[in-house]
């Protein structure tokens, strides 16, 4: 449940930051993109372990103390932030351009035209992608156990140590990730099929 | 140039002479690099003018159409005028509903534009360019991407507009269609207006040589 509630928390300040972020990268405002373009190359440039032990042991350092909890929320989100940014990227330019054009021919503005037009179709098209980083996040939020979170792998490794049985619990480790991840793809299947009907001809 | 109130211009010329570009001008999705551009007495050229609020008066159809995919043809209407106009939303449907009527589609009016053939689709594009209640409608090859058989049903909607008052600029390679419903035509070629007159005289006697080249390639 842990490991689950991260997951969501993550994933949802994860769309915000990379909503944004991923408007900065189609942007024509140079500081907005340089910001949004340095920001996601230097996260998919290092590893996820590395984000969470800075967040968790390195900003005390600088006089930021966080909890474990928020420290490992505010990696997770981080992180998939800036993948989430360029999913958006390519959902937006997914969408052709006539149509932020039409949108700003009646009169809408450009921020307008984004959330009432342009986004809702580019969320259409990359919703496989983002179902593929909100598994990838679940499963990386494993990776949290470091920071003495009691999510799920943690959870297995306190059951090893106490039963001295490695087998059993990581399998049964293992099952749950899958509980979560099969009835999430299998949630975007469905969805896509339903929305299939407004698909392009 | 200048176009009257209840005028229809018809702009014919080669490809890239500027005809697109011209109509894309006016409502400032191309920014002209000089020259003013007046609506009703007022310049919309330069910094000044909120373009959002000059381009509700300015409607434009695209030759690829360009519909709203993830919204039915009755909400592709309604949109703008809800969601700018802050049209109460009954009495936007009612408009819209109206408008689809106006171009024979009110029976589509749930329909994807993915459901629609592409003469629905760009008749559906007008209506929505109407919602916004324009003074002015720019056409922009609006038949060209069209299956010949589907022409007609497009070209009719634009002629009853032009029936009913319409200030309209119409970029086009229908000569029927600016014979019969075109106030005048204009000639263009290589970025400038070559010539310009009624309908007749610039179809069964231009002036200019180039006019004349351009015709009887397409007649």
């Amino acid at each position: 449940m842990v490991t689950l509630k991260l997951t969501v928390l993550s994933i949802l300040f994860g769309l915000v930051i990379g909503s944004i972020a991923g408007l900065g990268k189609v942007s024509k405002n140079k500081l907005f993109f340089g910001i949004s373009t340095t920001y996601v190359e230097i996260i998919r440039g290092t590893p996820l372990l590395v984000q969470i032990l800075i967040v968790y042991f390195g900003l005390p350092a600088i006089g930021i103390n966080l909890q474990p909890e928020p420290a490992g929320i505010i990696a997770l989100s981080v992180c998939s932030g800036a993948y989430i940014a360029e999913i958006v990227r390519v959902g937006i330019e997914s969408v052709p351009k006539g149509l932020m054009e039409a949108a700003r021919s009646l009169g809408m503005s450009y921020l307008q035209s984004m959330r009432y037009v342009i986004l809702p179709q580019a969320f259409r098209n990359v919703l496989p992608a983002l179902c593929n980083e909100f598994i990838a996040l679940l499963k990386d939020s494993s990776l949290l156990s470091v920071i003495s979170i009691v999510e799920l792998t943690r959870v297995g490794r306190q059951i090893v140590n106490t039963t001295f049985n490695a087998w059993t619990p990581f399998l049964g480790v293992a099952l749950f990730y899958l509980m979560m991840t099969i009835p999430l793809s299998r949630l975007v299947s469905y969805s896509q099929r339903k929305l299939g009907t407004y698909e392009v001809t | 140039m200048s176009v009257d109130k209840g005028e229809v211009v018809v702009i014919i010329g080669p490809s890239g002479s500027g005809k697109s570009t011209l109509l894309r001008c006016i409502n400032r999705l191309e920014e002209p690099t000089s020259g003013r551009i007046i609506l009703d007495g007022v310049e919309i050229t330069g910094n000044k003018v909120d373009i959002n609020k000059i381009r509700q008066r300015i409607g434009m159809v695209f030759q690829q159409f360009n519909l709203f995919s993830h919204l039915t043809a009755i909400q592709n209407v309604t949109l703008a005028p809800i969601k700018i106009k802050k049209m109460d939303k009954n009495e936007a449907m009612e408009t819209g509903m109206r408008l689809l009527e106006k171009v024979g589609l009110a029976d589509k009016a749930d329909y994807y534009p993915a459901q629609l053939s592409g003469g629905q689709q760009q008749r559906v594009a007008i209506a929505r360019a109407l919602a916004m209640n324009p003074e002015v409608m720019l056409f922009d090859e609006v038949t060209s991407a069209l299956d010949p058989e589907l022409v007609k049903e497009v070209l009719d909607v634009m002629k009853q507009l032009a029936k009913d008052g319409m200030t309209m600029i119409v970029v086009t390679h229908e000569t029927g269609f600016a014979k019969e419903v075109g106030d005048r035509v204009i000639f263009m070629d290589d970025g400038i207006i070559v010539e310009e007159g009624k309908p007749e005289k610039i179809f069964s006697n231009p002036e200019h040589e180039r006019t004349r080249r351009f015709l009887s390639m397409i007649l």
